[in-house]
This record gives structure tokens, sequence and C-alpha cells, in this order.
């Protein structure tokens, strides 16, 4: 595995993404900084997975999404990683995680067998993301945990420049999540990519995101992690922070999240 | 070819003709049928054998041979339906329900003005294998090897695709011209099966073997050869069953299919529980 920093920056300018007539997103001015973790956190509709989808290219948007390589990194379009948030394919699917690697990564068709290069390339990631238990197992029958893990390792299996993960950790109970960050963070430290990651779990993102951009159809506040994530900013993001706090103390559940946020600052305790 | 296929029942030349149809157009329609069923497409090749039997009546009323307008109009209603699935909100069972219903619609109101028309449709209808001629078998020969090219450049990214368009377009996978393309084939490929099994049941040629290979399979390549060696031995036990039975060929040759996809539930559900 090759150790070089990935110098990328992803610079986002004016963008607008509308749909229907309706303003998804609206003049957002972003940076993500190359090698670190930004979260991207904000109300359900605020255009988070819309964003990602800009920056893959998967919608059609106004404004300017620049890729910035360092010139010794050589040229050419930057590798995006993506996992999307949940995977919406038939659970009977014939396709073992060993096939789902080589669908992607040979030309001639997993029917005439997954060639050696691919199945060495699924195992070794998938030995990285301590998942070579999972080689020989129906896609399908994998549960959100195992899902999440398989499709890290087959977005990382490609080196990223810019890995884009939309909810990581919905659908997977505690100690998955726990798993999952732990390797994320192990991943990394390794490699160096930048990494986007969209969350609901404000405590997922205070643990691991360097810096936060809060995002309601339009910048809410973007920075570090701990002065981002203040109640002034978040109330503002959500709507009416009274319903957040005071409604999330009370009774011990946030409006907005199943695990409302300790407020921040008070992390690590 | 008698050597090839030394059996008393394929003397007649329509009998060796049947099963070289067979042989080609069988694998075929498996082997299109597994991404087909990955997709959940199985009512779209559905309303793409009922168009057929508009696309006929049409080819009758405009005294053009009805299989080039049967083709013709298959592929229009494949290309329509799948142009206006991608630009509406729509699930994709409304718009093709409508297409169905529309095409079925003109197809009846197009025969009961033309008396006579009844009997011409017989054949296409319950499919008559016995009755294929030799340029027929030489199109679903071609069917054969361009599906077979088509699949080869195609089947990993149509498999991809199946899983998450988002994700496969991450990974470059061009989602529009391989939605377009498949459904050309698929509609080739329904069109040439209404020949040998007729409209009423053409999709169960794409589907079932594909569904009784899913049983069983394990992997991405199980399937798929499965799905193709239950086509070939439905398709062949049911021509020499019809020969000796005296019942419709297509028929036949389904409930062999049939009974492969039940056989193969019982033993799936036999091994989970043991």
């Amino acid at each position: 595995m090759t150790q070089k920093p990935h110098l990328h920056t992803l610079e986002i300018r004016n963008l607008s993404v509308r749909a229907g007539g309706v303003d998804i997103l609206a003049g957002i001015d972003a940076d993500i900084r190359c090698g670190e973790v930004t979260a991207l956190v904000g109300p359900n509709g605020a255009g988070k997975t819309t964003l990602l989808l800009a920056i893959l290219g998967l919608v059609d948007y106004t404004g300017e999404i620049r890729f910035c390589r360092a010139e010794e990194h050589g040229r050419g379009a930057p590798r995006i990683g993506y996992v999307p948030q949940h995977l919406d394919f038939d659970r009977n699917a014939p396709m073992t995680v060993v096939d789902f690697f080589a669908l992607s990564s040979q030309r001639y068709p997993v029917v005439l067998g997954a060639s050696r290069s691919s199945r060495a390339a699924a195992r070794e990631s998938l030995a990285r993301a301590g998942a070579s238990h999972l080689a020989g197992r129906p896609l399908g029958r994998l549960s959100g945990g195992e899902l999440q893990r398989v499709l890290l390792a087959l977005a990382l299996r490609d080196n990223p420049d810019i890995l884009l993960l939309d909810e990581p950790v919905s659908g997977v109970d505690a100690a998955g999540e726990e798993l999952f960050c732990d390797f994320l963070d192990q991943m990394h430290s390794a490699s160096r990519f930048s990494l986007l990651l969209v969350s609901h779990d404000l405590s997922v993102v205070s643990r691991h995101a360097d810096r936060v951009i809060c995002l309601n159809r339009r910048i809410v506040c973007q920075g570090a992690t701990t002065e981002t994530l203040t109640p002034e900013n978040l109330a503002a993001m959500y709507g009416s922070g009274a319903h957040l706090f005071s409604h999330g103390h009370a009774d011990g559940h946030g409006h907005l999240h199943d695990d409302a946020p300790a407020p921040p600052g008070g992390k690590g305790a | 070819m008698d050597r090839l296929l030394p059996f008393a029942f394929a003397e007649p030349g329509f009998m060796k003709r049947a099963i070289l149809a067979m042989l080609f157009i069988a694998p075929t329609a498996a082997a299109v049928g597994v991404p087909l069923v990955h997709f959940r497409m199985a009512f779209f090749s559905d309303a793409i054998g009922h168009s057929a039997f508009t696309g006929v009546a049409l080819g009758v009323l405009l005294g053009i041979h009805p299989v080039v307008t049967m083709v013709a109009f298959g592929l229009f209603v494949a290309w329509a339906i799948t142009l206006v699935k991608g630009r509406t909100d729509l699930s994709a069972d409304t718009v093709i329900g409508v297409f169905f219903s529309t095409v079925i619609a003109l197809g009846i109101a197009v025969i009961s003005a033309q008396k006579g028309l009844t009997r011409n449709l017989q054949s296409f209808l319950y499919g008559d294998l016995l009755a294929v001629s030799e340029a027929e078998v030489v199109w679903l020969a071609c069917l054969f090897l361009g599906v077979g090219v088509y699949l080869y450049l195609a089947f990993n990214r149509l498999m991809l695709l199946g899983v998450h368009e988002g994700f496969a377009r991450s990974r470059g996978v061009p989602v529009r011209a391989l939605e377009i393309s498949f459904a050309l084939v698929v509609a080739l490929v329904v069109t040439a099966a209404i020949r040998a099994v007729g409209i009423l049941l053409v999709t169960a040629l794409l589907v079932i073997p594909a569904a009784a290979a899913r049983n069983a399979a394990r992997g991405t390549a199980q399937a798929f050869w499965g799905a193709v060696a239950v086509s070939l031995v439905s398709g062949l036990a049911g021509i020499a069953a019809s020969y000796s039975l005296d019942t419709a060929t297509g028929a036949t040759v389904v409930l062999f299919a049939s009974a492969f996809f039940a056989a193969t539930a019982v033993a799936r559900r036999v091994l989970r529980l043991a």
C-alpha cells in the first residue's frame, strides 16, 4: 500500500442545484481540505446527499466544483470513492462479496470466473477491513454493518483521493458503529485521503471530524468541529434551537436525533 | 446433422429445425433473463411480449410481414417505456402498466376491425415451434451470437447497476446507455422467443430458468450457467415430450422449466431448515 499523502482539496464555489422549480442547494461555498475529515450535517431535506451527488457528477448543478491536485502528485481526474447510504437491491441476488468486487474490477463477465487479480485484490481489501470471513458470503445476507464494511473496503481498494460516505452508520448497531469508526480512523491515518462524511449522528461527528459544514439548503456555518457545533449554530441550522435543546434535555431525546448530542465542548468527558 | 441429433423423433425436417431453434433461443433467453430478474424487469418483458400482439396486427393491416412489424414494434415499445420511465417520478410498474394496456387496446382495436385476422394470430399467441423456417433458425443463431457479444461486454456493468445506480455511476457505468441497450436486447429476445413459446408464455422462457437457478446458486456464475442449463434441458425435454404426448410445444417446455423451479425452491427451503 502506498503511503504517499494525497494533497487534494475540493473547492466548491457558488454551487446551486434546482429540481422541479425548487432550490435544493443554493450558493454553496465550501472547501474540503486534503487529508482531513469533514462532516456534513444538517436536518432531513437539507441537501446533504444532493451535495454528494453533485460532487460525484450525478446531478446537474450550476456553479463550480474544483478538484485541486498538487502538481507533484500527478494529473488527471481524482479518484472518488463513494459509499451510498443504503443499497436497495434484491436481497436474494445470487452474488457473493467476491463477485461484487469482481463486477467493478474486471472487464470480462464474472460468469466466466473472477480473475486472479480481482480475487486477490478483493481478499486484500477485505482483510484490511477485517472482513476476510465475508468473501464467500452472498451480498444480500450481510448485516447492515457488514455491508458497510464491504462497501468501504471496495471504495478503499482503489486508493481514492476523496472518500464520500453517506450516513455510514445508519442501520448499524452501536458495536458495529464503533468498529466501523475505528476502522475508518485506522484507514484514514494510514492513507490520508480526504473524507467527506454525511452524518446525523453528532456524537460520531464530534469524535471523528476535523471540520464541520452545517447545511440547510445553504451553508449555515462551517469551520473546525469544536468551534462550529455550538448551540447557536445548531439552532440556526435545525430551525428552532429551543426544540432541540430544551426538549432534548427534558426527555432524553433530541427531536432530530435518536441520540441527541451532548452540548459540544463537553465532548470527551 | 443426423449424427448430431440421432433421435427418432428428430427425423422429420421440421423437428430438426425446431430443435435447432430451441438450442439457440433457450440459452439466449435464459442468459438475458439473469440480469432481467436482477433488475426486477419481468413485467417489462411481459409488456414487450404483449406488444408483439399489436405488432402482428399492424403488420397484417399494413401488408408487411408480421414478424418484421412485431420486432419493430417491440423495439419501439421498449424504447418508449425506458425513455418515459427515466423522465417521470412514476414508478416503473405504473409506466409499464400504462403502456401495456394501451398497446393491447390498440391491438384489439386493429384486430376487431379486420375480420379474418384471428387465425393468423393463433400461432403467435401459443407459439409454433414446429413451423419455424430455416430463415428463422438463422435469425435465432445470429441473435444467439449477438446477445453473447452484448453480455460479454455489458454483463458486469448491468449487474452492478442492479445493485445501486449511484454507486454504479460513481464507478463509471454509463447508466442511460446501458438501460436503453438492455431494453432493446430484451425486446429482440422476447420477440424471437415468441416463435417458440408464444406471446402468452414468452416471459416464462426468460424468467423461470433464471429464477430456478437463483434458488440453487451461491454466486453469479452458478446462477448464470444454471439458468442456461435449465433452459436447455427444459427446451429439449419439452420438445420430446410434446412430440409423444401431442401437447403444445411451448407450453410443455415452460412446464418443464416450472418443474425445475418448484424442485429448486423446495430444495432450498429444505436445506435452509436443515
